[in-house]
C-alpha cells in the first residue's frame, strides 16, 4: 500500500524534505507499507523529523527489539532477521554518510563523518563532497555540500550546507508518488516458511555441495546383465564393489588410472605413464602385470552374480629393439617388474589387451588379457602404454574389419591381399596391410628401425628418410635394399576394389600396377620416390555413392643423373614415400535422349517466402 | 483589359472500344508491363527479399560455476588440476591441487542483466613447482530473448603459456556469440542447452579437452572468450600461490536472424511499390498520348454537358 503524498516543491527557498518510512506488518504477511511525506522546512533552520509509523496492526513485539540468540523463540514462520523488519534506508542528506565506514571513529577525509569534529582541521580534502537525498532526476532534492576552507594558520575548517538544488531540465520529476519507480522495491521478509522458495527463486547457479551420490543412477533391477556405457564392478579383497579400469588419457595426455572402463564401447587409448625408475620399478601399480591380470569382474550388475575372473591369454616379452617373444606363464604367476640397473627396469607392461565376452543378457561370461611386457631405461620416461578393451557377444568370433560396406569408407585402411591358387589371400592383422614408411627419428632409409603407416582410404599422406650417400658402396643392393624398405615386409600385390570384396572373387581385387622392370639392371638405378597412386570412383546412386578403387599404380622414380649432382654436395639424399588419391568419377553420361525442354524457370528463390 | 483564370477543372474523357481491336491488345500490354515490369526490376536489382537481418541484445548470461584448471608446473609436462566435478578430482589423484576460487557477477548499469564476472584463483604451488600453462575452461549459461528464444549452456576456454614461470595472469576480455547460420525469428531455440562438459561421467575420456572442445566447435552458436592481451606476471616469490584473475564482460551482440514471412513481405512491398509509381506515371502518359492522338483507332466520348436542361 503506497500512499501518495505529494506536494509540489517549485519554490527554491522551500526545502522539500522527504522522508520515506517503511514499517512492516511482522505478523505474517510481510507486505510493507510505504509512506512519502514532505515536509517543508524554511532554510537555516533545525530538522524537525517527524517519525511516523502507520499500521493498522501492532508492530514488533518487545521481545524482538534487541538481539538474545539464547531466548530467540523458534517459532515457524516467524520472520528470520532478529529485528522483525529489515531497516529502512536512510534517504536524508544531512544524515546520510556513505564515507563512514569505522563507528564512532573519525575517517580520514570523510566530511559528512560526525567524529571528525576535531581531526577536521587536518583534512586535506573531503572524499565526498556532496551528498544527495534522490535521483537525480528529481525537480528539487536536497544535496548536503561539504567544503574545507583553509584558516588563516593553515588549519582546514569545515563548511557544510543543505541546500536545495533545482533541476531545471524541462522533463523533471516534480513529485514521486510512487516509491517504486525510483528505488528498488522492498524485498520479502524471509521467513522459515517461504525461504526454501525465495532461495531457489534468486539462487540458479552457485558452488556448492555436490551431489556425490548420484553417481549410478537408479539400477534397474528387472535387468541382471549390464548394459551399454554401464561401468563394470570387479570383487575386490576387501569384499566391496571395485571398478574395472582401463587408464585413458585424461585433460592432459597422462594417464588416468582410474578411468572406468564402459560395457560394450571398444576402446584403445594410448597414454603416458611418469615414471621415476629407481623408485617407481617396482613399486609403481600402474607398471605390474598384476594390476591388469589380477581382476574378478562381476558378470552382472545384480549383488549375486557370479564372479568371473580375467584370464591371462598371453604375456610377450618386448625387447628393447622391438623384438617380441611370448612368455610362458604358468598359472596365475605375474611377471613383476624389477631393476636390472639402475637405468633399466625390466618386465613393465607395455599394452594391455583385454577381451570380454558376454551373452545376449549383458552378463559377462568370460574375460581374458593379453600383456605385453617390456624394458623401460630412463631415456623412455615417461612411458607410453597402450590399453584395449574389445567386447565379443558369445558365439561369435573377432570379427575380421572390413573397410566399407560395400565402398570403401574415408580414414578405414585399404584391403590388400596376394593371389594365391583359389583366390586372394589376406592377413587379417591390420599390421600387414598396404603401407608407407613411417617417419622415424633416425631419419636413416637403410638402418635403424622402420616404422610403418597403413595407406588409409581417401588420406593423401608424404613422408620419408634420408639416404647417405656413403652407404651406397653396391650400388645395386642397395637399391633392392632401399625398395624394400620403401615397400615394407609384407608388400601386397592386390587390392580389393571394394571395401568388403570377397577374398573368392579375384576379380573384385585389382593388382597394384608397378613401373619397375625387375631385369632392368644394366646401370645403377637408386629408387628416390615411391608413390602410390590410387584411382577410385563412386558408384551407385548419387544419394549415397560407394567408393570403389578402379585403378592403383606404384610409381617409382630412379635417377637420372649422378647422385651427387642430385645431393647438391650435402652427400644426404631425400627419399620420398607417398600415396595419392585421385578422384576419377565420370560425369553423367547422356543415357537417353530427352526432349528438348524450354529452359525458362524462373529463379529458385523467386517466391521464397511463400514456397 | 487582363484575364486571369478565376476558376479550372479537369475533365474526363472517356475513350470507348470493342473486345477484340488493336486498343485492348494495346491495354492489355499496358498493364502487364506496369505492374510486372516493376517486380521484375526489383527482383533483378538484387535484395527483394531479406534473407538475413540482425538486430542488437544483451544477452542474459550466468556463470554457472562449473570450472576445469590444468595448470603445467615444471618443463617436463608435470602438471596439477582442479574442477567442479567430483569424478574428474576423484581421477586426478596425486595431481589433484585444490585452489581458492571468488567469483563475482555484476550489473554495472542495474538493467537486470550481468554484464562483468569477476574471477579469482590462488592456485597454492609446492616449493619446488613453477606454473608454465594454465589452462582454464568456464561454462555459462547464455540466454537471448528478443526475436527467438534462445537458452544454450557455453563455455570460456583461456590458454596461455610462457617459457618463463609465471607469478600472475591477468585476462580481461568479452564473451563473444559466434554464429555460423542466423537464427529463426521467433521460437524456442534451445538445442544447445545441454551440459559442455558432461559432470556425472565417471569416465576420463569426457573430460578431455580434445573432445570438450570437438563437440562444443561443431555447433552453430558457440560463444568464445577474446582476449588480445593476456598479461602474464612474472616473478613469483616463493610460497606465494599462483595467481589468476580473469574480468569477462558479457557485452551486447549483434544477432543475425532470418526474418519472417511478414517482415519479408513488407520489405519487398516497399520496393515494389517504390519502382511501380514510377512505371504507372510513364505508362499514364503514354496512354494518354496514345489516346488523345488516336494513336489507335477508339471511340471518345467527350464530356457530356451535365445540365442538359
Amino acid at each position: 500500500m503506497a500512499v501518495p503524498v505529494c506536494a509540489a516543491c517549485s519554490n527554491m527557498s522551500i526545502l522539500c524534505l522527504f522522508i520515506s518510512i517503511i514499517s512492516v506488518n511482522c505478523a505474517g504477511n510481510a507486505t510493507s507499507d510505504t509512506i512519502n511525506i514532505f515536509a517543508p522546512v524554511e532554510l537555516n533552520s533545525t530538522y524537525n523529523f517527524t517519525d511516523i509509523f502507520t499500521s493498522t496492526e501492532p508492530t514488533t513485539s518487545p521481545t524482538w527489539s534487541s538481539y538474545r540468540p539464547t531466548e530467540q523463540p523458534a517459532v515457524a514462520a516467524e520472520p528470520l532477521p532478529v529485528s522483525g523488519a529489515l531497516s529502512s534506508a536512510v534517504t536524508e542528506a544531512a544524515r546520510w554518510c556513505p564515507c563512514d565506514e569505522v563507528a564512532a571513529v573519525c575517517d580520514v577525509n570523510c566530511c559528512c563523518d560526525g567524529a571528525c569534529s576535531e581531526e577536521v582541521a587536518l583534512f586535506t580534502s573531503c572524499s565526498v563532497s556532496a551528498v544527495r537525498s534522490g535521483s537525480q532526476q528529481l525537480c528539487s532534492q536536497d544535496v548536503a555540500h561539504y567544503t574545507l576552507r583553509t584558516t588563516i594558520d593553515g588549519y582546514s575548517e569545515l563548511q557544510s550546507s543543505v541546500q536545495m538544488e533545482t533541476n531545471y531540465d524541462i522533463f523533471c520529476i516534480q513529485s514521486q508518488n510512487r516509491f517504486d519507480g525510483l528505488s528498488h522495491p522492498s524485498p520479502p521478509l524471509p521467513t522459515d516458511s517461504n525461504f526454501d522458495s525465495l532461495f531457489s527463486q534468486f539462487v540458479s547457479f552457485m558452488f556448492g555441495p555436490e551431489d556425490r551420490d548420484g553417481v549410478q543412477p537408479a539400477d534397474v533391477q528387472a535387468l541382471s546383465g549390464y548394459q551399454f556405457g554401464d561401468v563394470l564392478a570387479t570383487a575386490e579383497p576387501s569384499g566391496y564393489k571395485g571398478m574395472f579400469y582401463l587408464p585413458a588419457a585424461g585433460v592432459t595426455a597422462d594417464c588416468v588410472n582410474k578411468s572406468p572402463a564402459a560395457f560394450l564401447e571398444d576402446r584403445s587409448s594410448r597414454c603416458s605413464q611418469r615414471v621415476v625408475l629407481d623408485a617407481d620399478c617396482s613399486s609403481l601399480q600402474a607398471l605390474r602385470m598384476d594390476t591388469y591380470t589380477n581382476i574378478q569382474l562381476f558378470a552382472g550388475k545384480n549383488p549375486d552374480a557370479a564372479v568371473v575372473p580375467v584370464d591371462v591369454a598371453s604375456v610377450t616379452l618386448q625387447s628393447t629393439e622391438g623384438a617380441q617373444a611370448e612368455l610362458a606363464v604358468s598359472g596365475g604367476a605375474s611377471v613383476l617388474p624389477e631393476l636390472i640397473t639402475p637405468t633399466l627396469c625390466a618386465n613393465v607392461v607395455l599394452k594391455v589387451v583385454y577381451v570380454i565376452k558376454h551373452n545376449s543378457a549383458g552378463e559377462i561370461e568370460n574375460a581374458s588379457v593379453s600383456v605385453v611386457l617390456g624394458f623401460i631405461s630412463e631415456a623412455g620416461t615417461p612411458l607410453q602404454q597402450e590399453f584395449q578393451v574389445m567386447y565379443i557377444q558369445d558365439g561369435g568370433e573377432r570379427g575380421i574389419h572390413h573397410s566399407g560396406n560395400p565402398g570403401y569408407v574415408v580414414g578405414m585402411p585399404l584391403m590388400s591381399g596376394d593371389r594365391a591358387t583359389d583366390g586372394i589371400t589376406r592377413s587379417i592383422v591390420l599390421k600387414d596391410t598396404l603401407s608407407l614408411l613411417g617417419s622415424t627419428e633416425d631419419q636413416d632409409c637403410l638402418w635403424g628401425r622402420h616404422r610403418r603407416s597403413p595407406v588409409l582410404f581417401g588420406l593423401d599422406y608424404i613422408t620419408g628418410c634420408t639416404l647417405r650417400l656413403e652407404d651406397i658402396t653396391n650400388c645395386s643392393l642397395v637399391s633392392q635394399l632401399l625398395l624394400d624398405v620403401l615397400r615394407g615386409p609384407h608388400y601386397p600385390h592386390y587390392v580389393a576394389s571394394f571395401g568388403n570384396s570377397l577374398l573368392e572373387n579375384v576379380l573384385d581385387w585389382v593388382p597394384v600396377k608397378t613401373n619397375i622392370n625387375p631385369t632392368e639392371a644394366q646401370s645403377c638405378n637408386i629408387p628416390l620416390s615411391l608413390h602410390l597412386e590410387v584411382e577410385w570412383t563412386k558408384y551407385g546412386s548419387l544419394v549415397n555413392p560407394q567408393a570403389q578403387i578402379v585403378n592403383i599404380r606404384e610409381v617409382t622414380e630412379t635417377n637420372r643423373s649422378s647422385l651427387e649432382r642430385l645431393s647438391g654436395g650435402s652427400s644426404i639424399l631425400p627419399i620420398r614415400s607417398s600415396v595419392a588419391f585421385i578422384p576419377v568419377s565420370a560425369t553423367a553420361l547422356p543415357g537417353y535422349r530427352a526432349t528438348p525442354s524450354i529452359d525458362a524457370k524462373l529463379p529458385f528463390d523467386f517466391f521464397f517466402p511463400f514456397v | 483589359m487582363a484575364f486571369y483564370e478565376v476558376y479550372a477543372h479537369p475533365a474526363l474523357v472517356r475513350y470507348r472500344t470493342s473486345v477484340c481491336t488493336k486498343a485492348t491488345l494495346f491495354l492489355v500490354v499496358v498493364l502487364c508491363l506496369t505492374y510486372i515490369a516493376p517486380l521484375l526490376v526489383a527482383y533483378r536489382s538484387q535484395g527483394f527479399w531479406i534473407k538475413r537481418k540482425t538486430y542488437e541484445e544483451q544477452p542474459v548470461v550466468r556463470f554457472q560455476y562449473q570450472t576445469l584448471l590444468v595448470a603445467a608446473t615444471s618443463l617436463r609436462g608435470d602438471y596439477v588440476a582442479w574442477s567442479t566435478f567430483p569424478h574428474l578430482n576423484n581421477m586426478l589423484g596425486a595431481n589433484l591441487r585444490i585452489p581458492a576460487v571468488s567469483v563475482r557477477e555484476e550489473d554495472r548499469n542495474q538493467d537486470g542483466k550481468l554484464d562483468l564476472l569477476t574471477f579469482q584463483l590462488q592456485l597454492p604451488l609446492q616449493p619446488d613447482e613453477q606454473v608454465y600453462s594454465v589452462q582454464l575452461l568456464l561454462t555459462f549459461s547464455y540466454q537471448l530473448f528478443r526475436m527467438s528464444t534462445v537458452v544454450m549452456q557455453s563455455l570460456a576456454f583461456v590458454q596461455h603459456s610462457s617459457p618463463v614461470p609465471g607469478a600472475r595472469l591477468f585476462i580481461s576480455g568479452d564473451l563473444r556469440l559466434q554464429q555460423r547460420t542466423p537464427l529463426p525469428h521467433r521460437g524456442l531455440y534451445d538445442i544447445y542447452n545441454v551440459s559442455v562438459i558432461d559432470g556425472s561421467s565417471p569416465f576420463a575420456s569426457a573430460y578431455d579437452l580434445n573432445n570438450i572442445m570437438r563437440s562444443y566447435q561443431e555447433r552453430n552458436l558457440t560463444t568464445v572468450l577474446s582476449c588480445p592481451t593476456p598479461v602474464w606476471t612474472v616473478g613469483r616469490a616463493a610460497g606465494s600461490p599462483f595467481e589468476l584473475n580473469a574480468e569477462i564482460r558479457y557485452p551486447l551482440e549483434v544477432i543475425s536472424y532470418r526474418p519472417g514471412f511478414w517482415e519479408t513481405i513488407k520489405f519487398a512491398w516497399i520496393q515494389y511499390v517504390g519502382v511501380l509509381l514510377i512505371f504507372l506515371w510513364v505508362f499514364e502518359r503514354i496512354q494518354r498520348f496514345v489516346f488523345q492522338n488516336q494513336v489507335i483507332r477508339t471511340v471518345p466520348i467527350p464530356v457530356g454537358k451535365p445540365h442538359l436542361s
